[in-house]
């Protein structure tokens, strides 16, 4: 076997290798992410309105003036 | 499911339809004569204009680094050349220089934002101010960025704390603050070289530039994955930027590094939030309004990179689709080439760059592996890999003698096409695909070491 062949055969199987592993990367960092805790979209500008309430009952003033 | 997302699926499903209605064509006519023939047939065609595409593929890359190398070589000597006549005069004019406001945005840079502030103080430069806007940090990046407001410098520091809105949001907060005549817009994680202000204000003695891209370099080269960024780094700037900026076309302000003047900035209304790559949205809409945008190669900015594969994903996914986002918005401009300009070019150009080139390069290697498995010749794969890491090599050694860089890089050329373009090609391809599906996605911040 010349050199050339024996480098060649190295490249094959590095490059089998280096495809395997960068799918395998994509999705350990494609799970990783979905693992991970969610945050709110800090560009969403409606997230003022759709705020979860600070009470865990949602806490209505009582009116004095029943008319 | 958006009206969007139905065309994109709608026409998908056309072209699949055509090709399988053309294929069973062929199976009809092939089955006419010989069954056992139809497999080697069909083989033997997709083998062929696979190898044809790629042949293509090579021939544009061949020219690719030689155009680019040789404008990039240009750009150096004319570099050269006027800042040998320039240089003195900046330095005799000092109380004519305008003022030049710096646009720290900072969310969470608590670990790295008192050595980035302390930096900035150091910058060599007459008439400047620093503006950090705090984005809403849920950290003590206000806190620290205060402590260092209060210390005794004679260089004007003002924090801004505000809402959390994203980086392009911080940006538009500080562009409305910014007292300067021009505004340098940075990361809250990045050191800048003391020259950088003067190196970029000259450009501007030219009336029809409207922006200047730094130069962006790695300072954390610590492992194998932030030593090969600092090679991609080197050349994706010393050769693609000058190239670019020799045709007064430089399709990026890098988001670390990036001077503008302050009424361009406004007149385009300032940075958008639809897209994941505001700097390249940007930097589009200044071109697409006929502004020129310079290189400095002097000006740098340090950046930490990220230096775990996995974080290294996430940030050139976010890049990658960030990219086809600021294509798409911009893309009357890929239609209409005599209205365009030299926008038409550009806008190809990004996306060559961005999804042929990944998806040429991952084909080309499962071709290559195929036909070495199936029909023992290896030698071919040899050949495809020793071409294109000869293009790398050649490019590495010329942008590490252009940019002074360490010539230990050249070293990783190799490594950069057995494995890591490779495992970013992938990405990419996948980034590609889901962007196309219209898939959500987040900002997905880079966790700091605090290398600064």
């Amino acid at each position: 076997m010349d050199l050339i062949s024996i480098l060649a055969t190295v490249i094959l199987i590095t490059t089998i290798g280096t495809l395997v592993a960068g799918v395998a990367a994509y999705a350990a960092f494609k799970l990783r992410d979905k693992r991970r805790p969610k945050k709110k979209d800090p560009t969403d500008a409606g997230d003022a309105q759709d705020a979860e309430p600070i009470f865990l009952k949602r806490y209505t003033p009582k009116t004095d003036n029943p008319a | 499911m958006g009206l969007s997302q139905l065309y994109r699926y709608f026409t998908s499903a056309l072209l699949l339809g055509g090709l399988i209605a053309l294929g069973g064509y062929g199976f009809y006519k092939v089955r006419q004569y010989d069954l056992t023939s139809f497999s080697i047939i069909l083989e033997s065609t997709i083998l062929t204009v696979i190898s044809i595409y790629l042949l293509i593929f090579l021939t544009l890359m061949i020219i690719r680094y030689a155009v680019l190398i040789m404008y990039s070589f240009m750009e150096h000597i004319e570099y050269q050349a006027k800042r040998d006549n320039e240089s003195r005069e900046i330095q005799a004019n000092d109380a004519l220089l305008p003022m030049v406001t710096l646009v720290v945005p900072a969310y969470n840079e608590g670990v790295v934002i008192q050595a980035a502030l302390r930096s900035l103080l150091l910058l060599d430069y007459p008439n400047y101010e620093i503006i950090v806007i705090d984005d809403g940090s849920s950290d003590d990046t206000y806190e620290k960025s205060l402590a260092v407001a209060r210390e005794d410098h004679n260089v004007p520091l003002r924090v801004i704390t505000k809402r959390n809105g994203g980086k392009a949001d911080a940006l538009n907060t500080g562009m409305t603050h910014a007292r300067g005549e021009f505004i340098l817009n940075m990361d809250g994680d990045t050191k800048l070289s003391r020259n950088t202000l003067r190196a970029c204000i000259r450009h501007f003695d030219n009336p029809n530039v409207g922006a200047v891209a730094g130069n962006v370099k790695v300072l954390n080269r610590d492992n194998i994955w932030t030593k090969l960024q600092a090679l991609e780094y080197v050349e994706g700037l010393a050769m693609a930027r000058k190239a670019q900026s020799f045709m007064r076309a430089v399709n990026i302000i890098p988001g670390p590094l990036g001077m503008f003047r302050k009424s361009v900035l406004q007149e385009a209304g300032g940075y958008d939030h639809d897209t994941f790559a505001e700097d390249c949205d940007l930097t589009l809409k200044l071109l697409m309004r006929g502004w020129h945008i310079s290189y400095e190669p002097t000006a740098i900015a340090w950046v930490e990179t990220p230096s775990r594969l996995l974080d290294l994903l996430k940030q050139r996914y976010r890049w990658t689709r960030g990219i086809l986002q600021a294509t798409r918005k911009h893309s009357s401009a890929m239609w209409n080439p005599s209205k365009a300009g030299i926008n038409f070019f550009i806008l190809w150009y990004m996306l060559f760059e961005g999804v042929i080139w990944p998806f040429s390069t991952v084909l080309g290697n499962l071709f290559f592996a195929y036909i070495g498995l199936k029909y023992g010749l290896v030698i071919f794969l040899f050949y495809w890999w020793l071409q294109l890491t000869i293009l790398d090599i050649v490019a590495a050694s010329y942008c590490v003698i252009v940019e002074e860089e360490s010539p230990y890089l050249i070293m990783y050329s190799v490594g950069f096409r057995l494995f890591y373009i490779t495992i970013i090609d992938i990405s990419k391809v996948f980034a590609t695909i889901e962007e196309w599906r219209g898939t959500a996605m987040t900002w997905g911040k880079l966790q700091r070491e605090g290398k600064l």
